[in-house]
């Protein structure tokens, strides 16, 4: 028979090895598959960093489970296994392990949410209108509206949120950012996109029958061409007629 | 006249008598001129079928007997525990627990293969890009197969399996109170009816989440869903109570707190947060249903009301409700185990300590479901961090099954297999949490297919792995019968492999962004949705197999012995089934439970002798 | 339980912690309706939160909460009087603490009857009614509740020995009447 602590130190090097290899695997990956803003790209890092800690700690349960299987089955034995009941050192490292790992992750979240966050100032605003099922744009600087939404690269703009009817979800994947829409108040959001180019956006907010096709289309651009687009939008032409109502007609 | 004694037809009978003159009545107030809405009728239609179901059942003739000061009959009373070997008790007003956790799992089982047939049809839906179904289809069957799964993970472990060892593993007769115990089972019926009908009221669209504004505008199938959940809060809040009183004041003597099996206690703690969090969606659904129906304006935005509270009061309900469902399963497994290691359960202490644990973080926890909701920044960081903490005292549990695995004589019986299907599952759902818990990965995966792919892990993982272990574990207990080792491993097998088959690339779709709720996708995820949907599938064929195995079993299964496990808590000292008192003679405790290897305690057969 | 030797301190202890678990479930639904209160009046512009608009008068609320108060006082005469076994005394005090609540559900009638705004009446009309509705019911429970003790008392069924309904109402009660001072200081006075 193998000594108990021989047992130990195989599984041990197993899940080191594993560890080691799974973690170098995961850390080259980019997880998010379009990162096209500030924002994504401190998310896209939050997630490789989760990815390789998981890593150790999916090998150490995998490799017990698996190690145990095929080294400690009965094979009809009908004896009892050792009386043991715990093990204190190894309770108190245990503990002492998953709280560390807490309070890393923890520290690493919050310093990352206060980067996504970030400060409240912006050189660009937009006003996202969201009712069943369309998203509605106005520029407060021309007081142009569109349906698409336009905004400049490498400039932080500011994403002020209503919505008419039900809660909305205003998402661009390729931003990373994701902020409800909700009736009744306002919710903003701020996003710095790094590279220009048209990417979609979607409701991420069950909002009905027509969640499913609740799509916009999002086109980051230079300043100048923007300004050249902006200008070309007659003001409140899209949003002079009033939304279709869905809305609250009893109050 | 049979027909006219308490029971199943008279239920039927006294429910329709009450749905008449509830909805009729109001029928006829509209008739002569009065404004009645169809919430109205469907409300109190409701209500007064209810209350007739229950009278017809019997619910309340012994507690109507007492209120009036008449003589209780006793031999009435006895007899509404059932007789042994009698089937018909199973369909009537039986207060003995072992015939109601019957009832229950019995109940648990067909509607999961009710919600299960509804996830196909999704399935069906998703595995191709384009519409089959309908996006109006798709959303009312979504809706119906979450609002039925999370039926089945509240009540199928706690209701079934603890409703019929509970009593037992304490060496108690009976539970507190044996016709409370049996009101809460069949307040069940009626709301679970409701909400498998609610197609014919229109059905309701806005998932089992019901955030309104979105679940003020759906139809009355809507408020069906709402009132059923409000009768089932109301059951288990009274089952909650009486597990609470039957665990502190019905415990044999010896059987000290620290010497109760592992599963009595994730019931017991699962009956505080029952007990504490339900009324509080109660409360939320109730001012819900008053929005719809009487006029008031709670969560009516465009009238002064808030939106975002109905979120904050669901959620601290429905987060503990998370660990109503997966508490019971892990101390399912936590129980099984030792017996199957054959070595004492590893830090026992420490795992109490965790599910107490477990329990009061749950509350404080709950709005890590509304990153982006719009709720105030500052509130993300204390939220954050007491959902990441609570992974400490849920990882002791891993501890506590490695520790337990690790050197131990490993029998791979069938409920073996699944301990270790469910550690695999479960250790993905709680990894895969630590993502959605970090507010910068959830601002992406939020309402994602992650998400999906993570409670389903960490539901069906926790709750039905549980469930399954559970239930293989102590077939031969509740039916005197083995069931059949090769179905069950043919079971355990495919419904394991097909369930990650079909929830491991869901992590990979949410990740490329496929939104939950929705119809259709872009086209380039058709291929992976296919294989979704062909491994659900077969998910879904690997249930037929239990179905069959457990039904086989029951009629035909070898005779089982009164201890085939040569486990030692209590409820494998008494017979299989156990007699209606469950013991000859309440047996004396002198060990704590898991004393294998002959550590500590004296054998099992020295320790509790009847 | 209807098994063999039944122990009546059991039974009754096992009630009695019954009740108080069910008050602490309770105590969580008054909980969310006071949370929702609370929530909707802090986004309120002002209180009631239509200009012109006056909150109801205190007369008659304040009399219910004096009914209420004085209720828990007869209450605690019966729960006595249980104890020691005086059965007229027991008849007498819970007759006076059913009166007491039956003349509380009869003013709340009243005054929500000429209150003259309704449920559908903003948040203000939605909060008021739910919650003083809520308790309302919670009072008629008890009245019911009452109603049994004076049923079983009349037919010589409550004693020192067996009085845990008693009990059982008391604690209920109790509840009730905090939950209605509770109340009347946050509709009326706050």
């Amino acid at each position: 028979m193998t000594p108990p602590r021989r047992h130990l130190w195989i599984a041990a090097a197993i899940w080191a090895v594993l560890s080691i290899v799974g973690a170098v695997l995961v850390a080259g990956i980019q997880i998010i598959p379009v990162i096209a803003s500030r924002e994504a790209g401190i998310e896209n890092s939050a997630f490789v960093l989760l990815a390789v800690l998981s890593v150790p700690v999916l090998m150490f349960v995998v490799v017990g489970l698996a190690y145990s299987a095929i080294w400690f089955r009965a094979n009809g034995d009908e004896a009892d296994g050792p009386p043991i009941h715990g093990h204190r050192g190894f309770q108190a490292a245990w503990l002492g392990i998953s709280f560390a790992l807490v309070i890393g992750l923890f520290a690493y979240g919050a310093a990352g949410l206060v980067d996504i966050r970030g400060a409240q100032t912006a050189d660009f605003e937009v006003q996202v209108s969201a009712e069943q099922w369309a998203w509605h744009f106005t520029y407060p600087s021309t007081g142009a509206t569109s349906k698409e939404l336009h905004i400049p690269v490498g400039q932080r703009v500011h994403i002020v949120i209503n919505s008419d009817d039900v809660i909305h979800s205003f998402w661009v994947p390729a931003f990373g950012i994701k902020q409800d829409a909700v009736p009744g108040r306002t919710t903003e959001i701020y996003v710095t996109a790094t590279v220009a180019g048209t990417y979609p956006g979607l409701c991420a907010e069950l909002c009905g029958f027509g969640h499913t096709n609740m799509r916009f289309t999002t086109v980051v651009s230079n300043r100048a061409a923007l300004k050249a687009w902006l200008r070309k939008q007659k003001p409140g032409s899209e949003g002079s007629q009033p939304p279709p109502s869905g809305s609250e007609s009893a109050s | 006249m049979r027909a006219l004694k308490p029971g199943l037809v008279r239920a039927v009978v006294g429910a329709a008598i009450g749905a008449v003159i509830g909805a009729g009545s109001l029928i006829l107030a509209g008739i002569v001129g009065m404004e009645i809405t169809d919430g109205e009728i469907l409300g109190l239609g409701y209500l007064l079928a209810l209350i007739g179901f229950l009278f017809g059942i019997g619910a309340f003739r012994f507690w109507l007997t007492w209120a009036v000061g008449r003589e209780v009959n006793i031999e009435e009373e006895h007899a509404a525990h059932g007789t042994a070997g009698d089937w018909r008790r199973y369909f009537l007003f039986t207060t003995d627990h072992k015939v109601i956790g019957v009832q229950y799992l019995a109940t648990a089982f067909t509607l999961f293969l009710v919600a299960g047939s509804a996830a196909m049809l999704m399935r069906f839906e998703l595995a191709q890009p384009g519409l089959v179904l309908g996006k109006e289809a798709y959303n009312e069957i979504f809706s119906t197969h979450g609002a039925m799964m999370i039926t089945v993970a509240l009540i199928s472990i706690v209701g079934g399996l603890g409703n019929y060892l509970v009593p037992i593993m304490i060496g108690a007769r009976d539970m507190a109170f044996p016709k409370t115990n049996a009101l809460s089972y069949w307040l069940l019926p009626l709301p679970i009816l409701l909400v498998a009908i609610n197609p014919l009221l229109g059905g309701f669209d806005s998932g089992w989440t019901a955030y309104p504004p979105l679940s003020q505008q759906a139809n009355l199938g809507q408020q069906a869903y709402l009132m059923a959940f409000v009768t089932v809060g109301v059951a288990s809040i009274l089952s909650a109570i009486n597990f609470l009183v039957t665990v502190f004041r019905m415990r044999a003597s010896g059987m000290s707190l620290m010497r109760m099996p592992i599963f009595v206690w994730a019931l017991t703690v699962t009956s505080v947060l029952g007990l504490v969090a339900t009324s509080v969606v109660a409360g939320a659904f109730t001012m819900l249903l008053f929005d719809r129906v009487l006029g008031t304006s709670f969560f009516r935005a465009s009238r002064g009301g808030d939106v975002i509270l109905f979120q904050h009061l669901f959620w601290f309900y429905s987060h503990p409700a998370v660990y109503i469902m997966g508490l019971p399963g892990l101390g399912a497994i936590l129980e099984i185990v030792p017996v199957f290691a054959r070595k004492p359960l590893f830090a026992y202490p420490l795992a109490v300590l965790s599910f107490i644990s477990i329990g009061v973080l749950s509350f404080m926890v709950w709005a890590h479901h509304m990153f982006v909701s719009g709720m105030a920044t500052f509130f993300h960081i204390p939220i954050m961090f007491t959902t990441e903490l609570i992974s400490v005292p849920t990882g002791i549990v891993f501890l506590s099954a490695l520790g337990t695995i690790w050197m131990g004589r490993l029998h791979f019986k069938v409920p073996m297999l699944w301990v270790f299907g469910f550690i695999w599952a479960f250790l993905i759902g709680g990894i895969t949490g630590v993502f959605l818990a970090d507010v910068p990965t959830d601002l992406t995966l939020h309402d994602t297919y992650f998400v999906v792919a993570h409670f389903h892990y960490t539901i069906v993982g926790g709750a039905i792995f549980g469930l399954f272990a559970g239930t293989y574990y102590w077939f031969p207990k509740i039916t005197g019968r083995m069931y059949s080792e090769r179905l069950g491993k043919l079971h355990f097998w495919w419904f394991t492999l097909a369930f990650n088959a079909t929830f491991l690339p869901m992590f990979w779709l949410g990740i490329e962004g496929m939104r939950r709720r929705v119809a259709d996708y872009s086209p380039q995820l058709g291929g992976v949705n296919l294989w979704v949907s062909f491994a659900a599938f077969n998910i879904f064929l690997s249930v037929a197999v239990f179905v069959f195995n457990i039904v086989r079993s029951w009629r035909r299964g070898p005779q089982a012995e009164a201890n085939p496990w040569r486990a030692q808590t209590l409820e494998w000292q008494t017979a299989s089934p156990p007699p209606i008192q469950n013991f000859d003679h309440i047996p004396t405790v002198s060990s704590g439970p898991y004393e294998y290897g002959g550590g500590l305690g004296v054998p099992a057969e020295g320790r509790a002798t009847p | 339980m209807g098994f063999g030797e039944e122990d009546p301190d059991a039974a009754r202890s096992n009630m009695l912690l019954a009740v108080k678990l069910g008050i602490l479930s309770e105590t969580m639904l008054f909980g969310a309706l006071f949370a929702a209160y609370f929530v909707i009046r802090s986004e309120s512009p002002g209180w009631p939160p239509v200009a012109g608009f006056e909150r109801p008068a205190l007369l008659l609320p304040g009399l219910d909460m004096v009914l209420l108060v004085a209720s828990s006082g007869t209450m605690l005469w019966t729960v006595r009087s249980a104890r020691s076994g005086d059965r007229s005394g027991i008849r007498r005090w819970i007759g006076l603490t059913l009166l007491l609540g039956v003349i509380f559900i009869i003013i709340q009638g009243f005054e929500f009857a000429t209150n003259g705004f309704g449920l559908d009446a903003g948040t203000f009309g939605s909060t008021f009614y739910v919650l003083t509705g809520f308790h309302g019911a919670h009072v008629l429970a008890g009245l019911g509740l009452m109603a049994i003790v004076v049923r079983r008392a009349n037919r010589g069924l409550v004693s020192a020995e067996h009085h845990t309904i008693v009990e059982a109402t008391s604690y209920y009660w109790y509840f009730v009447a905090a939950a209605g001072v509770f109340l009347f200081a946050t509709l009326y006075v706050l």
